[in-house]
């Protein structure tokens, strides 16, 4: 939705597949123009970047299937949370010498264009394919390349800060109509207002603390609302949300490496089943994802 | 008698103590210290000699008689503890002339209070100053009452900025002072007393580590008054990605440092406003 609303690339020139065609998200694409296919292998074919948008656990298997189909020209490009390029040039070597990789992170605001995407390419991948996806993420928001150890912490941060934001304009929201506002108001305002306090902090030179005492008028409203927010310690529990969805992603990543998931389980390419399959409900250490183990070992 | 303009210079004042307890004794340690005013010059007052040994040990001159102080000095200080200064003045208000500069440094007790219970002439001011002037890193506020002017505020704030900084301030910022720095330091001490401790656990002698502790927060200091860097600024300078002060810092947020500072300043400023009521 985001390149085509940009402008890069005409809808037609997208190629997507899924197994389940009752997804919504299907739907959408279709009336979008995008060319849509129940087989990967097309998708692959068709393809000069692909983009593996699949859960990560399911990423081993897609390039078991997908492999051989894997050319010299095409760029591989992972948005799979801890799915590390190693692991996914080790899977397509089998197939094709040099793959080439490019491991990406990116949030749902691509929608509208304000995406926050890193990305790390792989052994493979030269500039120009690095600089063909910066291109391309680029035009829906902002793009920048990292060295792949960050990307779990961008994963903290940027990958799953939308939620926090939705989550704070929730309760600022719940704030307002306490106050008295009307719902509807109060969301419009609290999203304007943090929407206004982003762009303002992206165009100025200062520090976010100076910009937070330039609103904060002495003996005022503000101070006495930031005083409870440190009294509640809001600054310890973002850290907090970073930190626990940082380390996620590599436990995540872990669990991946070790391809817990049957493949009848993939076969059935019911996306829902895997998920309530997941070993991603064990999180304790890899000994304890024990669904698909050998039954005799202990949890 | 009145005195000639030219006597208005700091080296030919004559100071007076009107009390010679901590905070008298910090600030004129301060003056003697930066030279503005020669020992010989200072008189203070106090009931007992127990604070007054100090003062002459210093080279300074010394009385029991309230009034003596304001008879032979231009510029008087008063430090004396709260409960007692009304009675203070009353013995004094005789001998305060249009010539005499009066600086009240006596928690809680306002400009309005000391032009009630002095002559309607006198020039008030009205000073909080905190402990480190002893060692001419203060931090001073100062307001001026309504006959005080532009002179006598220039020659407090010349004379006080050898004992750190010191700034003129509407009255009413005067408990906030308290709150952040008078009682501010107090805060301080504490702090350098848990960095210390952590330290200990961690495997450090004890007297190194307040050692240490206290160099540190002074440099961080001496940084943040010569850099004017906004200090959230600073605290990023240090914290190096998945390093160790990031680490600290987290634990501090966790236990909202912040807002116990804060609630600090305002327990203290709080208090400041009620005891002045009283």
């Amino acid at each position: 939705r985001g390149f085509t609303a940009a402008g890069v690339l005409a809808a037609h020139k997208i190629t997507a597949s899924s197994p389940d065609t009752d997804l919504p998200t299907v739907s959408g694409l279709r009336k979008m123009g995008v060319n849509f296919t129940v087989s990967n292998k097309d998708t692959v074919k068709s393809s000069d970047v692909l983009f593996l948008a699949v859960k990560p656990p399911i990423i081993p298997f897609i390039l078991e299937e997908v492999g051989p189909d894997i050319e010299a020209r095409h760029i591989v490009v992972s948005c799979a949370a801890g799915v590390t390029i190693s692991s996914i040039e080790k899977k397509l070597s089998t197939f094709c010498p040099t793959p080439k990789v490019i491991r990406c992170m990116t949030n749902t605001p691509v929608i509208v264009r304000e995406g926050a995407t890193v990305y790390a390419t792989g052994t493979h991948a030269d500039v120009e394919d690095g600089k063909l996806l910066e291109q391309l993420m680029a035009s829906v928001g902002f793009c920048t390349e990292v060295e792949e150890d960050l990307i779990d912490a961008v994963t903290g941060l940027s990958g799953s800060g939308p939620a926090y934001a939705f989550t704070a304009l929730d309760a600022l929201a719940d704030g307002g109509v306490k106050m008295g506002l009307p719902r509807r108001l109060a969301v419009r305002l609290g999203a304007q207002a943090l929407l206004g306090a982003a762009k303002m902090l992206l165009e100025s030179e200062q520090h976010p603390g100076q910009l937070k005492d330039n609103v904060c008028s002495p003996g005022g409203a503000t101070i006495h609302a930031l005083h409870f927010l440190e009294s509640g310690g809001f600054r310890s529990l973002l850290i907090n949300a970073v930190e626990a969805s940082c380390i996620r992603t590599r436990e995540l990543q872990h669990l991946a490496d070790q391809e817990k998931i049957s493949p009848a389980a993939i076969k059935k390419t019911l996306l829902d089943k895997v998920k309530l399959e997941s070993p991603s409900l064990s999180v304790e250490s890899a000994s304890k994802v024990s669904l698909f183990t050998n039954k005799s070992k202990k949890n | 008698g009145a005195w000639p303009r030219g006597a208005m210079e700091a080296s030919e004042l004559w100071v007076g103590f009107v009390g010679a307890g901590r905070m008298a004794g910090g600030l004129v340690r301060g003056l003697l210290q930066a030279g503005k005013v020669p020992a010989s010059n200072v008189l203070a007052s106090a009931p007992s000699n127990k604070n007054l040994d100090a003062w002459r040990e210093l080279g300074c001159r010394t009385t029991h008689c309230n009034l003596e102080v304001v008879q032979r000095s231009t510029l008087v200080f008063l430090a004396t503890k709260p409960h007692i200064l009304p009675g203070v003045l009353e013995e004094i208000r005789p001998a305060v002339g249009a010539h005499h500069i009066v600086v009240s440094l006596v928690a809680g007790v306002t400009i309005q209070t000391l032009q009630r219970l002095l002559p309607p002439w006198t020039k008030v001011l009205r000073i909080m100053p905190n402990l480190p002037c002893v060692v001419q890193a203060g931090a001073m506020v100062f307001s001026r009452g309504s006959n005080a002017g532009d002179e006598e505020a220039a020659l407090l704030q010349s004379l006080l900025s050898s004992c750190g900084l010191c700034e003129e301030v509407p009255e009413s910022y005067i408990d906030i002072h308290t709150g952040l720095s008078g009682s501010g330091v107090a805060y301080v001490y504490l702090f350098a007393e848990a960095l210390a401790e952590g330290a200990v656990k961690m495997g450090m002698p004890g007297a190194l580590a307040s050692r240490i502790a206290a160099q540190t927060l002074l440099g961080a200091a001496k940084m943040l008054l010569e850099t004017g860097e906004h200090p959230a600024k600073l605290r990023g300078d240090v914290c190096t990605p998945g390093g160790t002060t990031i680490y600290a810092l987290h634990q501090l947020e966790k236990g909202a440092l912040r807002a116990t500072v804060m609630d600090a300043v305002e327990a203290a400023t709080n208090r400041a406003c009620d005891m002045a009521k009283d």
